[in-house]
């Protein structure tokens, strides 16, 4: 037991991320606003950008330019960084196209409740 | 000039349609260059794809690798064209090149003006780069690029339709689809930690070497993937956003979505489930008997579901979630036969599917009528519509000569090579289910009295793409050699040991 709470604690930027995802996670299945469920898809983004920066991370590791480590120390894994520039552009592009649907279902529908709209379905015609 | 042209030729299928795309809105005044422009990457597509697949067919073994930039391969990113690859992109150019000529004049009563029809084209050529960069790639995190690509661009397909329920299923859509590539980026997070690597054949090897260190991560990436990838293609408890996404969308845009767009994530899950983990850590971690049992429940739940329907694209886009029950299975069954069998469904169904969607939607902008029931006597006033919906009706269900029967029947040896009785009772039961509710419409159609209106086929182009997609079922069917030879051929590759 002291060892797994050794290991939570030594190891707690993945637990912070399993403990964000989660959050994420339920926040979209279980709300009904389109705003939270947008927010809950980007803190689970969030998580997982974590996860890949915290799997590249070396303790007291350099930053990988050449000539800032010493001798006794090391350079820190740049690639995981990298990728998750590329994770962030694709999750800012699907949060904006995410914010166009929901303004246009505003504009249908006049709320922005799911279970509102899914009970107006049927008396909304073509615009 | 020749060998400089079909070493890059790799490059050239994938990035072609994706620079059309970006040009297309300055022409966005011209339809008729638009619709030209699209159609001619399509076919030159075709034309590439057939050629990568001949070259591949005629020299046996080595596959072409094209490295990016000149990278070698652990630090640059590789296109591989495989057995597998060329297989895929053959399927991916052959249908997309019909579905687009159906789209040709066709969109403005669903799609609107000239800027929106342009949009729509956009979208369309990005997800066709993005598919045949996902049948190529040989990089776990180009694999979430492009899923991520295609994502996008299937969920602005379905949101260009004016109505607002095409805004709610695209939300729904992307939502649920945001969460799967989420989880697949997880489950690549997990591969790169353990082995180090992000080049598939690179991280299989460093996988097979340690996962009986790490077995609970090799768990934990099996598990998002096989649920982010899920997600993606609609696996069956996982498939809720399918029926509204399908059903709302235009109809070329239905027809592409559950014929392709749902394969390339299919194909992607292929490639990270025997590529990466290889089937003897499937077989290890008994992933292979998820797969068979959730192909099982998806072909009964998904044809039950389909039955239920009365509006004809609901209906389809729940038989989409009945067949990828069936290729699901057929990846579950790891053997030649099974996985030759799932992967010829795959091409089969890619377009079965679409020729049925577009069928349906030629009938509904002509006739206005969505139910099943109303249907009466359409066969006799849209005769070439009705036959092609007809034949690939007929296909899906499995009558021999046609092309989902060569699947099926590969899919059935499989499952008896597997000595598992209840996959190939499934299968069996799937066919009579799939005549279920298929056969109603063949049978409203043709034999009941048609109303006293003015229908008539739709016009010469998707009249054309009709009649190609129904020869192609048919052709697949009577002469399924080459391409069940490069299924054969890709299944064995998948199933090498390593």
């Amino acid at each position: 037991m002291k060892i797994l709470i050794d290991k939570l604690i030594i190891n707690y930027p993945y637990f912070i991320s399993v403990v964000l995802f989660m959050i994420g996670a339920l926040t979209v299945l279980t709300r009904s606003n389109l705003f939270k469920k947008l927010l809950g898809i980007n803190i689970m983004e969030s998580a997982i950008f974590l996860l890949f920066v915290a799997g590249g991370n070396i303790r007291g590791g350099a930053s990988p330019i050449i000539g800032k480590a010493t001798t006794e120390s090391v350079y820190i894994n740049p690639l995981p960084s990298a990728l998750m520039l590329t994770g962030i552009v694709v999750s800012v592009s699907v949060t904006a196209f995410a914010l166009a649907l929901i303004v246009r279902l505003y504009k249908s529908y006049n709320t922005t409740d799911a279970r509102r709209i899914a009970t107006m379905r049927d008396e909304v015609t073509e615009r | 000039m020749t060998t400089s042209l079909t070493m890059n030729l790799p490059v050239f299928v994938v990035i072609a349609p994706l620079f059309v795309a970006i040009m297309l809105p300055t022409f966005a005044r011209r339809m008729r260059l638009v619709e030209g422009l699209v159609i001619f990457v399509e076919a030159l597509g075709l034309v590439g794809a057939g050629y990568l697949a001949y070259t591949v067919l005629s020299q046996r073994g080595a596959p072409l690798i094209y490295q990016m930039g000149g990278w070698q391969a652990p630090w640059g990113i590789e296109l591989m064209v495989g057995n597998l690859g060329a297989f895929f992109l053959l399927v991916i150019s052959g249908v997309s090149l019909p579905v687009a000529l159906f789209a040709r004049g066709n969109l403005t009563e669903e799609v609107g003006g000239k800027e929106r029809i342009t949009r729509f084209y956009v979208l369309y050529l990005l997800l066709v780069g993005a598919l045949s960069g996902m049948a190529l790639t040989n990089d776990l995190f180009n694999v979430f690029v492009l899923v991520e690509v295609a994502t996008l661009s299937c969920c602005g397909m379905v949101s260009t339709r004016k109505h607002p329920r095409a805004a709610e299923a695209a939300f729904t859509y992307l939502i649920l689809a945001t969460l799967g590539s989420a989880l697949v980026l997880g489950g690549i997070g997990f591969i790169y930690m353990i082995t180090g690597h992000l080049n598939m054949g690179f991280a299989s090897q460093e996988i097979n070497r340690i996962w009986q260190t790490n077995p609970h991560v090799v768990w934990l990436a099996f598990s998002f993937m096989l649920v982010g990838f899920g997600v993606k293609s609609a696996l069956f408890p996982l498939h809720v956003w399918l029926p509204d996404a399908h059903s709302t969308a235009p109809s070329p845009a239905s027809a592409i979505l559950s014929g392709l767009a749902i394969k390339g994530y299919l194909i992607c899950l292929l490639k990270v489930l025997y590529n990466i983990f290889g089937h003897t850590l499937m077989q290890e971690f008994a992933v292979h008997r998820i797969l068979v049992l959730a192909g099982t429940i998806a072909i009964i739940a998904g044809s039950i579901s389909a039955f239920a329907q009365d509006d004809l694209k609901r209906r389809l886009a729940y038989s989409t979630v009945a067949q990828v029950g069936y290729i699901v299975l057929g990846f579950g069954l790891v053997n030649t036969k099974g996985l030759t069998g799932a992967l010829f469904y795959m091409a089969s169904h890619a377009v079965i599917k679409s020729t049925l969607f577009l069928a349906a939607g030629a009938i509904i902008a002509v006739t206005g009528r969505k139910k099943v029931s109303e249907l009466a006597g359409i066969g006799r006033k849209m005769p070439i519509t009705m036959g092609a919906f007809t034949l690939a009706s007929l296909s899906l269900i499995g009558i021999p000569l046609l092309s989902g029967f060569v699947g099926k029947w590969n899919l059935l040896l499989g499952s008896m090579e597997s000595g598992n009785i209840i996959p190939t009772a499934v299968i069996i039961i799937g066919s009579v289910l799939c005549a279920a509710y298929l056969l109603p419409v063949i049978r409203v159609a043709w034999f009941e009295p048609a109303p006293d209106e003015d229908w008539k086929d739709p016009g010469i182009s998707q009249k054309l793409a009709l009649i190609i997609l129904a020869a192609v079922v048919v052709i697949l069917g009577v002469i399924p050699g080459p391409l069940l030879e490069l299924a054969g051929r890709a299944a064995a590759d998948l199933l090498v040991l390593r």
